[in-house]
């Protein structure tokens, strides 16, 4: 092989463009801001899921790349662990807001198209359930007691999955509505 | 194709909802004394009873928003749980009421001249899993770092 020193060496490319990044640490405070601001007056469990895996689920279908979604989990946790939200102190915050991110890219690897409903509800629902699994797991180490209602553990996921695929759906009928605004046409230009 | 990856993804969520629950299963055949997840009750380092599952049905839930961040935070008052257990005779204002949990290494002391006054709210509020946190809207434990998760004792002296 003969090669020529005078010729420019190729630059390699990034995985992640600066704009997408962008995009990505911009759903990432919002996730943050969705949970501190939006705020339904329920007593449910994991009925913030609504907002977070919509928006999740929009992120994984703005910047269609493997590892989008685990990279918003990663800096939403950050900054939800850093700003002291959650009861149960900044390392259960960090890991709970990382692995919904990790849980839905792993589901989405699986599922691939975060655009239709069944694929980002499923999704979405184990990305939310992540979350869960972590608290649960954190209790686990801690030797936190069983909870008073037989059931509570079984009610508890099951509004976890309810909320998560409800966000999932919010958030594919959003990037349907984008896709149909345009939105992904000005984001190709962009890239 | 597609039908068949929805179908792991089914299978998915099913596995994890069988681990959770046989773990849970396993935990609560493992407890004595009391009914899985009971709160038991200590007066004087002698156990008296236990704040139960079957008492959830004959209390009233109350509601207030806690000030920091400004979540709804629902559940059994204090002093309901104690006066089903304990004659309110026996109780006087300067009465300690211990709350804590051991897995969090986490305590708080309060006076039964607090825990019964409605307007301080001192209530046991259900976790996602199914644990009680002792919070309250007046008070020392108005303040999120001062609340009890994962309650598993009650004394009193």
């Amino acid at each position: 092989m003969i090669s020529n020193s005078s010729e420019p060496q190729e630059t390699k490319k990034p995985y992640f463009t600066t704009f997408e990044l962008i995009l990505l640490a911009m759903f990432s405070a919002l996730v943050v801001i969705a949970k501190i601001a939006l705020r339904l007056p329920l007593r449910l469990s994991g009925h913030s899921g609504l907002f977070w895996m919509a928006i999740v689920i929009v992120a994984a279908g703005v910047v269609p790349k493997r590892g989008s979604v685990a990279l918003v989990g990663l800096t939403s946790g950050l900054l939800a662990g850093f700003l002291g939200m959650g009861d149960f102190g900044a390392l259960n915050t960090f890991l709970s807001y990382t692995m919904v991110g990790v849980g839905t890219e792993l589901a989405l690897w699986l599922l691939e198209f975060p655009e239709k409903l069944v694929p980002a509800a499923l999704a979405a629902a184990i990305g939310h359930l992540t979350k869960f699994l972590v608290k649960w797991i954190f209790g686990m180490i801690s030797g936190a007691p069983v909870g008073i209602v037989t059931l509570g553990l079984a009610w508890a996921m099951l509004s976890y999955v309810f909320w998560g695929a409800l966000g999932g759906i919010l958030g594919a009928l959003t990037l349907k509505a984008l896709r149909k605004a345009g939105f992904f046409a000005y984001l190709a230009e962009k890239r | 194709m597609d039908k068949k990856r929805i179908a792991i993804a089914v299978g998915v969520l099913v596995f994890i909802f069988g681990i959770v629950l046989g773990v849970d299963l396993l935990q609560r055949s493992q407890v004595a004394d009391l009914p899985a997840g009971s709160v038991p009750i200590y007066i004087a380092n002698k156990l008296i009873g236990g704040f139960t599952p079957n008492d959830l049905g004959q209390l009233d839930q109350v509601t207030f928003k806690d000030k920091e961040e400004g979540k709804t935070q629902e559940g059994w008052l204090l002093s309901d749980v104690l006066l089903l257990h304990i004659d309110p005779e026996s109780l006087n204002a300067d009465t300690e009421i211990t709350v804590s949990s051991s897995s969090r290494e986490k305590s708080a002391t309060l006076t039964w001249d607090h825990v019964k006054d409605d307007k301080n709210m001192v209530l046991f509020d259900m976790s996602s899993r199914g644990t009680l946190k002792l919070v309250a809207k007046e008070g020392t434990l108005q303040a999120r770092e001062k609340w009890v998760q994962d309650v598993d004792r009650i004394d009193i002296k």
